[in-house]
């Protein structure tokens, strides 16, 4: 049988529907806007007679979509195909560090071309394969001497951008342990980029000398790990997912870095957080304790958030908000004020995350 | 050789091998799977290690994906994987061959 791979136009409609015919006899069946906007290229691989045998997508670094028609499906070589065109796809973007969720029985699959798999649930995996993998990002990390016998504490936070609230998460985590790991999370979709909140964290804790902040890379609430943070999804997706970025925490982080504590903040507004933290309270005991607080609030007692933030800088009131953040980020807003109402005329999300 | 940038060549299919190659700092170190690393593993590395010596490459991570590949189609893998993680890929090194 002769086959041939060409790319999928998913804006063509009688294109979209041969592709999802095949994803949903596959039992793949998440078809949200915002997921399939997100996919920057798909192929398919075609029989003589134009039937579609299998596909496969990307998004950013993440292989999706994935399926191969029944029938098909014991012919590895068909598989091992469409990864291949995938993987040189994301090469050719400049990505050489990918990701796959998939379903727990196709995971041996991945292993078998290179995938090492970091976290696994009763409803999915998520496998890497590439450089740089956990374990070079884990040794990447800086250490203090003496780790294993300290008592070590970790924050994940957004930061978008960094509040008082933070500030006293930080705060109080920096006060009760002998070291503390503050993860920002790494996702340029967000109204100040990667560098700018590791730039704003950083100021807003230096006073503790006690503090790492360091990136949480692909693997903490990132956009490859945990896309519902940044796309509006059904609840039980974000239990899916949050469950594998908690486990990976839990099972790989941790342990390496000795964390025995998670610091977490009561979360009355996001919806998605709200699950996260749920599913943090679940799957993190008893190897990681998670410690709650109560969010805080500012003098006149007014709960601090960062979309409050970013609802000022867009209405250009930021004296409005000179309880809600430190000096520090406030310096830097006044100092870019103009740049951020760019990133918002542009089209810029400030409501989600 | 430096390493410039990490770079891959070869496929998943029968026969044949995926190579990624990237920066190191510890000699070459080679992570290999292979449905025959028992039996062959020993001997592909040394196929890679030969061949990446050759463009004087003293520092690397390679990950490989065998398929089942014969000697010459490693080698020819190293090869283009090497010329372009050394960013050299327009300029064939023809003492290698």
């Amino acid at each position: 049988m002769s086959t041939e791979l060409a790319d999928l136009n998913l804006n063509r409609r009688p294109v979209y529907k041969k592709w999802q015919e095949l994803l949903i006899s596959r039992d793949i069946s998440n078809f949200s806007v915002e997921e399939v906007n997100n996919i920057d290229e798909t192929i398919g691989l075609f029989d003589n007679e134009q039937h579609l045998l299998a596909t496969g997508s990307i998004a950013g670094n993440v292989l999706k979509y994935i399926a191969i028609k029944a029938g098909h499906e014991e012919n590895g070589a068909i598989f091992n195909q469409i990864v291949t065109e995938l993987t040189n796809r994301l090469v050719r973007r400049g990505f050489t560090h990918f990701f796959v969720f998939t379903k727990p029985e196709y995971s041996h699959s991945f292993k078998f071309v290179g995938f090492q798999e970091l976290a696994s649930s009763r409803f999915g995996v998520v496998l890497e394969k590439g450089t740089t993998t956990i374990t070079d990002y884990l040794m990447s990390l800086p250490h203090s001497p003496n780790q294993a016998e300290k008592s070590v504490a970790a924050i994940v936070m957004h930061a978008n951008p960094f509040t008082l609230g933070h500030q006293f998460l930080v705060r109080k985590a920096a006060q009760e342990n002998d070291l503390v790991y503050v993860f920002v999370v790494k996702n340029d979709a967000s109204l100040f980029s990667t560098e700018e909140r590791m730039r704003l964290v950083q100021e807003g804790t230096k006073e503790w000398k006690n503090v790492f902040v360091v990136s949480g890379a692909d693997y903490l609430v990132s956009y490859a790990t945990f896309p519902a943070y940044f796309l509006k999804t059904p609840d039980d997706v974000i239990k899916y997912q949050t469950t594998l970025d908690a486990r990976i925490f839990r099972d790989l982080i941790a342990p390496a870095l000795n964390i025995k504590k998670r610091y977490l903040g009561t979360e009355p507004f996001s919806h998605t957080t709200g699950i996260y933290n749920q599913t943090l309270l679940r799957e993190l005991p008893p190897a990681v304790q998670p410690i709650v607080l109560e969010r805080k609030k500012s003098a006149e007692g007014k709960l601090i958030t960062a979309t409050e933030v970013r609802m000022a800088i867009k209405e250009r009131k930021v004296e409005n908000i000179s309880h809600f953040i430190p000096q520090t980020t406030m310096t830097f807003i006044k100092d870019n004020i103009d740049n951020l109402e760019k990133r918002i005329k542009k089209g810029m999300k400030i409501s989600g995350n | 050789m430096e390493i410039k940038n990490t770079a891959i060549a070869g496929t998943l299919e029968s026969s044949d091998i995926q190579i990624m190659l990237s920066q190191g700092n510890n000699g070459i170190e080679i992570e290999l799977e292979s449905e025959v690393k028992a039996k062959f593993g020993a001997q592909i590395n040394a196929v890679i290690t030969e061949t990446l010596k050759q463009y004087e490459i003293e520092n690397a991570k390679v990950k490989a994906v065998d398929k089942g590949a014969l000697d010459c189609v490693i080698k020819a893998r190293t090869i283009t994987v090497a010329q372009r993680a050394l960013g050299i890929a327009d300029q064939p090194a023809w003492e290698v061959f």
